[in-house]
């Protein structure tokens, strides 16, 4: 308990040391737009690739859970819309990017700590947090929300192919059901839950990176950390999100 | 100048540093002497402000470092190069960015007038058309080089090295030592060297002080360091067999020097 309160007092300073005006914008834009194609676009083909098959999967499951002749047939656009909205591209896409930017985070900043490289910065004058850490926060917070809404597309599209593919229901029935009571408040909900998450995912992993200690050992255990830990948090938000939002 | 007065320090509860006093001049290469864990690097990163000593001053010249505000040291800290170790070299950066980190931050030199200082840089420590080069494509000793092109690059009055010839080879190691105190000597920078490298002591060491856990043990120049009466300096410098036989053998000499022909 004494030790998560530390760690608490801990990040909190680390973050006060990451938002200070950046010495230099120029210097900011620069690494921002660095970070957004290392953690964002970089993301896309493995964020594309899971949504395409869990769209498929979606389908399959809720049409043959439809057997009843009294449930019109669109339901199953219906449910996969649904789904993969509330859940799965906002939840499943920042668990799996915990995993990939997480690690990539916690190891990259790691390994500039165990090598000195950090404190060659502070040597220099430079704000290290702020140099890192500010760049990785704001690009991962403000471009998630479009990794979601692509996710939600490649999602349906995944449901479509599946569709056509086996015939299971008629596209156009596919297509009336995605349609069908649409509240755009879902899309809204799901981008807020997905930026919160790449913030506590950059965050943390940010922070265990930055303490790492112990040589390249070290760095590996402060990237498992950064993974155990930032998923915990994003369960746990999830929850709280929710509960405030719907 | 820096000047240091009565510094300890200790990590959760141990003292690595006890009761440290010593003035380091401009123009010299000051060397800390003293065997692995003796406290040789955390006395430097307290001097730089790596770490918080306990109790203690740290002067820069007519600055006391350690009640300096945040703004205030940053100013001071664009007039201190250091060399790392492990040479520290940005390994997202190649040779030239490398370098131009510090301007790119400090400075609001044109694109233009940053390559020049990097190249002026890069041939004063000999490595002239390295610009385009990753740290991982370099050699420990070149790596060493551009770590002092990179720290002198916005020409610091304040220099120091932690071991700048660990894992080098001794003709290497030479280089790096002299290649230090010649730019030492050249700007007038008050240079502070960490080493456990008998060689170093006797080719650049203008002051000497040794630390012998955590203590200030011995000052003076190389000059004197082979006739000081401290018993664990002496451990020290003659630590490796091939001193202790030298030193064996001119006793026997001086005993005896006819049986020796
Ligand atoms: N960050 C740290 N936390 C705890 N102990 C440390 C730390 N850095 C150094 N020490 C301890 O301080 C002592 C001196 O270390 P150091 O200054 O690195 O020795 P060296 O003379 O080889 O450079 C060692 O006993 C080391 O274990
Ligand atoms: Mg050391």
């Amino acid at each position: 308990m004494k030790k998560t309160l530390e760690l608490v007092g801990q990040y909190y300073l680390l973050m006060k040391r990451v938002f200070q005006k950046p010495e230099k914008w120029k210097i900011f834009w620069k690494q921002y737009a660095v970070e957004a194609e290392k953690l964002i676009l970089d993301s896309i083909p493995i964020v594309s690739i899971i949504s395409i098959f869990i769209g498929a999967v979606i389908v399959i499951q809720t049409a043959n859970n439809l057997e009843s002749p009294f449930i019109p047939k669109m339901y199953v656009g219906y449910m996969a819309r649904e789904s993969l909205v509330l859940e799965f591209c906002s939840t499943m896409i920042a668990l799996i990017l915990a995993g990939k930017i997480g690690s990539n985070i916690a190891s990259e900043i790691g390994s500039m700590r165990i090598t000195e490289q950090i404190d060659a910065m502070e040597i220099m004058g430079v704000n290290s947090a702020n140099y890192l850490i500010l760049p990785k926060i704001t690009s991962a917070t403000t471009l998630s929300p479009f990794l979601m809404l692509e996710s939600f597309m490649v999602g349906l599209l995944g449901g479509a192919l599946i569709v056509i593919f086996t015939g299971m229901v008629t596209l156009s029935q596919y297509v009336d059901g995605i349609q069908f009571a649409f509240k755009p408040f879902y899309i809204y909900y799901s981008m807020t839950k997905t930026a919160v998450f790449c913030f506590i995912i950059t965050s943390i992993s940010s922070f265990y990176g930055y303490h790492a200690s112990g040589g390249s050992l070290g760095v590996g255990r402060s990237s498992t950390k950064a993974i155990v830990v930032s998923s915990g948090l994003i369960l746990i938000f999830n929850l709280i999100i929710t509960k405030i939002m719907l | 100048m820096i000047t240091v007065k009565h510094l300890y320090k200790e990590f959760d509860g141990k003292e690595v540093l006890k009761d440290i006093s010593i003035r380091y001049n401009p123009g010299e290469c000051s060397l800390i002497i003293g065997a692995s864990g003796s406290g040789k690097t955390v006395l430097l990163k307290c001097l730089v402000g790596l770490f918080e000593p306990e109790k203690g001053e740290i002067w820069y010249d007519d600055l006391l470092f350690n009640k300096l505000d945040l703004n205030a040291k940053k100013q001071l800290r664009t007039q201190v190069g250091m060399l790392f170790q492990g040479s520290a070299l940005f390994d997202f950066a190649t040779v030239e960015e490398n370098i131009m980190f510090p301007m790119d931050f400090f400075t609001d030199w044109s694109k233009e007038q940053k390559l020049d200082r990097v190249n002026f840089c890069l041939k004063r420590v000999n490595l002239e058309n390295a610009n385009k080069k990753r740290p991982s494509e370099l050699s420990g000793g070149m790596q060493k080089r551009v770590g002092i092109a990179r720290a002198i690059a916005l020409n610091p009055k304040y220099l120091f090295c932690d071991e700048p010839n660990s894992g080098l080879d001794p003709t290497t190691s030479i280089l790096i030592d002299r290649l230090i105190q010649e730019i030492t000597q050249e700007y007038g920078i008050t240079t502070i060297v960490n080493t456990h490298d008998m060689n170093s002591v006797m080719e650049i060491g203008d002051k000497v002080g040794f630390i012998y856990h955590g203590e200030l043990l011995w000052e003076g120049s190389n000059k004197d360091i082979l006739h000081s009466d401290c018993k664990e300096l002496n451990g020290f410098v003659f630590a490796s067999p091939m001193a202790q036989q030298l030193k064996s053998l001119l006793r026997q000499e001086k005993k005896n020097p006819e049986d020796q022909k």
